[in-house]
């Protein structure tokens, strides 16, 4: 009946038009959802944000009535180079609040440090958490300046000194 | 007819003729065509890097509400926005003022959670969270006691989200025992039906005396609780039944037989009179002094305000009265207040 074919699409030829299409779309989908390295900081971000807020509020007294805000008086009653147990209990606590998000599972070391006369900066441990800092770990840093009423680097005696806290915080 | 039947019957070239077989062919091809062509905008949402994205907005949105103290659509006043209808919101921020991020207010937490106010979540994605894009949100903040407050849907399985460890700054409250209440605040002397108590609120002086907002007692933006107990033990007629049956401040009844949604008593925006036995709680909300100063929030104009509280006795004894003393100063002295606690709390953003 059909005598010239020239220039005519049968079923199979449409079938495979479509397939290639088809999967050429499906890779070109795939291929766009990168995870690029720049998703990898966003861990970092959160991490970081949640440890400054943990110092910060570290650093609020509850009420009126209470001079010193805790992290003052943590530091302040902390004998040099000596660790603190209060310190380790709070920051956990705050850190590790779980709300409906992913548990956190956070270790630590902190330490404070200030500057000696001859411009060279002393460095006090403050306390860590069970896990020890082995260096190989994937770290962000939290910090705060609090004024406290210590004699630290080269103070004669107790007085009023800014010091920098800095916690180094990891996810086990 | 017969002139078809000719014509089909006579067609020796096929030219223009399409075969079913071209027709089943082409219609797959062309359906997979425009199957392919509706992916075209996918590819570009692809490009958009979605985690990236929702971390983004959820880290900004709680940047917003931690840090921020709001704002309102601006029509000549200075009013906070928890307190003004849901037109005049501009941007929600819970914070109490910009100098103290992260120390949030009881009444603007309330407000914002208050999901009778806010019945839609396009306030919340219009006045928080912005964006054209329509995300999907749930924000949360548990304080670790109560039940956590919530907005928002149900989380789903991956989404951006932030932590944000907070302080809320509680109410004050001022607990006058009737058993160890100073004796100028009893009227000894006065054996009669009717007695006045009044509490002075020196908001000037409570603004001077702290001016860190965090641990201010501000009559404008914070509730002010005031619990009378033991009353039976200031009536030297205890037959006497007690009546509180106004509330007024320079004369002016500001809570009448209308119930009033600015006090509540003993927990209910109930109506005066009101009755009394052991004890009564009275709560004002920000929005009574709010109204007393008139829709003024300039602290230099404050003026102090003394409350009157009446009280009509069935009978003939004495009760709870300053009328010819001192009134009850509401003020930072912690034998005369529980001052405003802050308590830890952790607001969690989830964006997708």
């Amino acid at each position: 009946m059909v005598s010239g074919e020239r220039g005519q699409l049968y079923t199979i030829e449409g079938f495979a038009a479509a397939l290639i299409m088809v999967i050429t779309a499906v890779l070109v989908v795939n291929a766009t959802s990168i995870y690029t390295a720049g998703d990898t900081h966003i861990n970092d971000m959160q991490l970081e944000a949640l440890g400054s807020d943990t110092l910060k509020m570290m650093d609020v007294a509850p009420n009126i009535s209470v001079e010193k805000a805790p992290l003052q008086e943590i530091i302040e009653n902390t004998p040099l180079n000596s660790e603190n147990a209060t310190f380790k209990t709070m920051f956990l606590k705050l850190s590790n609040i779980s709300g409906t998000g992913p548990i956190h599972d956070i270790q630590f070391v902190a330490n404070y440090s200030c500057r000696n006369n001859n411009d060279t900066v002393a460095i006090y441990p403050l306390a860590s958490s069970d896990r020890h800092f082995t260096g190989g770990e994937h770290t962000v840093r939290a910090t705060k300046w609090v004024i406290v009423n210590k004699q630290v680097c080269d103070s004669a005696g107790p007085q009023n000194r800014a010091v920098l806290v800095e916690v180094l915080l990891w996810r086990d | 007819m017969r002139f078809q039947e000719r014509w089909l019957y006579n067609m020796t070239n096929d030219s223009g003729v399409l075969s079913i077989d071209f027709l089943v062919g082409f219609t797959i091809f062309i359906l997979a065509f425009i199957w392919v062509v509706s992916l075209i905008p996918g590819l570009l949402i692809g490009l958009q890097a979605h985690t990236i994205d929702y971390d983004a907005v959820a880290y900004r949105t709680g940047v917003i509400l931690v840090e921020d103290p709001g704002e309102i659509v601006a029509q000549n006043i200075t009013a906070p926005w928890e307190s003004l209808p849901v037109g005049r919101v501009a941007r929600f921020g819970l914070a109490i003022s910009r100098e103290t991020p992260n120390i949030l207010s009881e009444e603007k937490v309330n407000r914002f959670f208050c999901t009778t106010v806010f019945n839609d979540q396009k306030y919340y994605k219009d006045k928080a969270i912005f964006g054209d894009y329509p995300y999907h949100f749930n924000i949360s903040l548990s304080d670790g006691e109560a039940p956590p407050l919530k907005t928002g849907d149900v989380l789903p399985e991956g989404y951006g989200y932030i932590r944000r460890l907070v302080k809320i700054k509680g109410a004050s409250n001022a607990t006058i025992n009737g058993t160890s209440i100073p004796p100028y605040f009893i009227s000894t002397d006065q054996n009669v039906t009717s007695h006045t108590f009044s509490i002075l609120i020196n908001t000037p002086r409570l603004y001077t005396d702290v001016t860190d907002p965090s641990y201010r007692i501000d009559p404008v933006k914070d509730q002010i609780m005031i619990n009378i107990t033991n009353l039976t033990s200031t009536k030297s007629n205890s037959t006497a039944n007690v009546n509180l049956t106004s509330i007024t401040i320079k004369g002016v009844p500001y809570y009448s037989s209308i119930p009033y949604t600015s006090i509540s008593l003993d927990g209910q925006n109930s109506t005066l009179p009101h009755n009394v036995t052991e004890e009564v709680s009275i709560r004002f909300s920000p929005r009574f002094f709010q109204g007393v100063y008139e829709g003024i929030y300039d602290p230099a104009l404050y003026q102090p305000i003394l409350v009157n509280l009446t009280f009509d006795l069935t009978a003939n004894s004495t009760f709870l009265n300053n009328t010819w003393s001192s009134p009850f100063d509401y003020n930072y002295d912690p034998a005369n207040v529980t001052q405003p606690q802050l308590r830890d709390a952790v607001m969690e953003v989830a964006v997708w």
